[in-house]
């Protein structure tokens, strides 16, 4: 006991939390704007250090995954993120994440962007900024022949997610009778339901086709043709870099004009890939829902 | 009720709350059957007969030496090549003991579900290793003259060993048993890696909805620290108690 | 068993994306444990030396900073340093120094009640004869107990050591990726493969660990034909 007594106490005393507390959030938040004031602009400091980090996917083809040959990470968030450090003439350097670290990432400062199939929601953007979205998509299920063909179903499952995504978010608000478990990335999901411990698992429609494309037994499986929540996938930016994120905004409206976007996106969803889809939304398109 | 504390959401510190109940549970569980097998493994291991004592060593020498989290992987992700189809099924799908005598249902609840039974597997056949260990260091330490008065007295091998080298070993090994207990608390926290909703779980789950990253981290940590203590205060007690019984030379 | 999959991988797993990206998988397990074991002991022999020979208030706080670490899980602390350490500092701190500094500072928390306990281990009548010899308490320590009680200290170094080496696999948590995380990802994309993939993890975790062991074990062996007799050695075997 006296070990906790004094966890307390370090902070100030058992019966003052609530102020200690908030007197730590104004040390933190200090420390913070001292911190920000010293990193003025972040995109100076990137173009300045010669390096870009960014924090994409590494088992989640074909936005990120480490290529078997070549040992890298690529994919097409991969290539929208070669595309920003060459127009600033630095050095890209990539930092694999799972989808729950994305956040953190950039509110602890280790990445300057995320490029990892991000869904730009208000509840994130209040904790970091989001560029105009690059890819949209619908959130889907994917599961053994038979089993889902309708959203009134889900009910009554275990559905497999990930952790820190809005797919868990959504699923949980909307479907409150379904037994969701959460894990650090969609192929752990996959193994659940492959073993049985799950009924179906919850994604983004193309990371769901990306992954069965992979799958060596992908006859036993399917993606039910609906969809629950329509999503917007930005480059996550941290907050409050407004020359970061015109950087951005700018290069991609530059890659959509020159037709690059659509090259990126050919090799990856193109008719001749590994998971053909027809591309529904263009940089600049109005968000429809 | 009202649950919320540093500024975090009530329904969220009841999920931290929640996930530290798993957290408890599990490591409780694990506890129990790991000394329970750390016994057995010990016994084993000191056997005179080889065909127990090797199958130890070697079972020693796997589980000490390679990592808890690749453990629960390969249980969780290789769980279905090794166990059983019937015996996979049954732990996939949710069950609901009811225990209903003369027909109403006086207790009701249901079985935890395939990622807690991965983790408990995992995590007891790691902490089995380790109490074992402790077990054979405490009987290590119980000095060989207790062995030769006992048989000096006309006991044989078998009662020296149950009567007077038992009590004593495990006194010795009373204090790093407790120390396993500890590790096994936070031990358990590698299971969200499968989807365990136990407390390291809730933490992060509170923050992809929240944000409050210090709030929901700092709760949780808390939350780990009190478990800890409460055991090392326990094992405080225990010792202070025996202390005043045999005297603060009878534990070394 | 099919364990075509780690045959195709091994390089990946044993150097990560090396020389072409940053080294990765057992290479960069052995680089891990190798900096935080040195750091740990460090730690380890600087705390344990101050908590035996600190008094009153600092012998309290010293023992309540050494609890906490040594009650945090591992897990916890690696997403303390690295998630929000850099927000209270205004700077980020790289992944690797991050895991680093927080199994040192678990591991040197174990190791120095070890060291402590090794200290007090060695007679009273040690001290007499150094501090009567004119020696202060500092150079007593240094000089007579430090060396005769390093070796009775070894096997908690070595377990402590092992278990570094297991706990570098929670540098997963944060993409850092050393054996047990570039193993995640090759099961990833194998997905039908996960017992080849981690029984082979396993066994190079035994490797590495069992080899710590060998050489501790030897050197134990020498020091002990050295101390022939020596109970606390035999004892320590």
């Amino acid at each position: 006991m006296r070990r906790v007594a004094v966890w307390f106490g370090a902070s100030g005393g058992s019966k003052h939390e609530e102020k200690t507390m908030k007197l730590g959030a104004l040390v933190l938040l200090a420390a913070v704007f001292v911190g920000g004031a010293a990193h003025a602009d972040r995109l100076d400091d990137i173009k300045k250090a010669g390096v870009l980090r960014v924090a994409a996917f590494d088992s989640n083809p074909p936005f990120g995954y480490v290529d078997e040959k070549s040992r890298q990470i690529v994919g097409l968030d991969v290539d929208y993120a070669k595309a920003f450090a060459d127009k600033l003439g630095v050095k890209l350097e990539l930092r694999p994440t799972n989808p729950a670290n994305r956040v953190p990432l950039l509110t602890s400062g280790n990445v300057d962007l995320v490029l990892a199939n991000f869904t730009i929601t208000d509840e994130r953007a209040k904790q970091v900024d989001f560029s105009v979205p690059y890819f949209s998509s619908g959130q889907q299920f994917l599961a053994k022949k038979g089993v889902l063909s309708s959203p009134d179903q889900l009910n009554s499952l275990r559905i497999g997610a990930d952790k820190g995504t809005v797919n868990e978010i959504v699923l949980r608000r909307d479907f409150p009778g379904a037994t969701i478990v959460s894990y650090d990335d969609t192929p752990f999901a996959f193994t659940a339901l492959r073993n049985g411990n799950v009924q179906a698992i919850t994604q983004d429609g193309p990371k769901l086709v990306g992954l069965l494309a992979n799958v060596p037994d992908k006859e036993n499986y399917e993606i039910p043709a609906f969809t629950i929540s329509n999503d917007y996938i930005g480059v996550g930016i941290p907050k409050g870099e407004t020359a970061l994120v015109e950087f951005v905004n700018e290069t991609l409206t530059e890659l959509e004009a020159s037709g690059k976007a659509q090259e990126i996106y050919d090799v990856w969803f193109g008719p001749n890939s590994k998971t053909p889809l027809p591309r529904l939304f263009k940089i600049g398109d109005a968000k429809t829902n | 009720m009202d649950l919320s504390i540093f500024g975090l959401a009530s329904i969220y510190v009841e999920w931290l709350l929640w996930g530290f109940g798993v957290t408890l549970l599990l490591s409780a569980a694990t506890c129990v059957a790991a000394t329970l097998g750390g016994l057995v493994i010990c016994a084993a291991r000191i056997s005179p007969l080889r065909v127990f004592s090797i199958p130890a060593r070697i079972y020693l020498a796997i589980f000490r030496n390679t990592p808890l989290l690749v453990q629960i992987f390969f249980w969780y992700f290789a769980g279905s090549a090794i166990f059983p189809t019937p015996l996979l099924d049954w732990f996939n799908n949710p069950h609901t003991v009811t225990i209903a005598p003369a027909g109403t249902t006086w207790l009701s609840f249901k079985l935890p579900s395939f990622e807690f039974w991965a983790g408990f597997v995992s995590l007891t056949f790691y902490t089995t290793a380790f109490i074992a260990e402790e077990f054979r260091s405490g009987l290590r330490a119980v000095d060989a003259g207790q062995r030769e008065g006992g048989l000096s007295l006309g006991l044989s091998p078998a009662l020296v060993f149950i009567l007077i080298i038992v009590p004593q070993a495990t006194r010795h090994a009373f204090a790093p048993l407790l120390g396993q207990y500890m590790n096994a608390i936070k031990n358990s926290s590698l299971t969200m890696a499968i989807g365990v909703a136990e407390l390291s779980y809730a933490s992060r789950q509170v923050e992809t909805e929240t944000f409050q990253t210090f709030e929901a981290f700092g709760i949780a940590t808390i939350l780990y620290i009190f478990a800890v203590a409460v055991v090392e205060a326990i094992g405080e007690l225990v010792q202070r108690r025996r202390d005043r019984k045999y005297g603060r030379g009878a534990v070394t | 068993m099919n364990f075509d999959v780690v045959w195709n991988n091994l390089p990946y797993l044993l150097w990560g994306a090396w020389p072409q990206g940053p080294l990765g998988g057992a290479a960069l397990t052995i680089v891990l444990s190798l900096f935080s074991g040195i750091a740990s002991a460090v730690i380890g022999l600087v705390l344990g030396v101050w908590l035996f020979m600190a008094r009153g208030i600092v012998h309290t706080v010293l023992l309540l900073f050494l609890s906490f670490f040594r009650s945090i899980p591992v897990l916890m602390l690696i997403f303390w340093t690295y998630f929000l350490l850099p927000v209270a500092l205004g700077f980020s701190v790289p992944e690797l120094a991050t895991v680093v500094c927080a199994l040192a500072f678990i591991g040197g928390a174990y190791l120095a009640h070890g060291v402590a306990a090794g200290l007090r281990s060695v007679g009273g009548g040690q001290w007499e004869a150094g501090i009567s010899l004119g020696l202060g308490r500092w150079r007593v320590l240094r000089l007579i107990i430090l060396p005769q009680s390093l070796r009775r200290m070894a096997p908690s170094f070595v377990n402590q050591w092992v278990a570094l080496i297991k706990d570098t696999s929670l540098a997963y948590v944060i993409g850092v990726p050393e054996l047990s995380f570039v193993a995640t990802q090759v099961n990833n994309r194998a997905m039908v493969y996960p017992a080849e993939i981690f029984l082979f993890v396993a066994a190079v975790y035994f490797v590495i660990c069992g080899a710590l062991d060998l050489v501790a074990g030897a050197v134990a062996g020498k020091e002990r034909e050295h101390t022939r007799g020596d109970k606390a050695a035999k004892t320590a075997s």
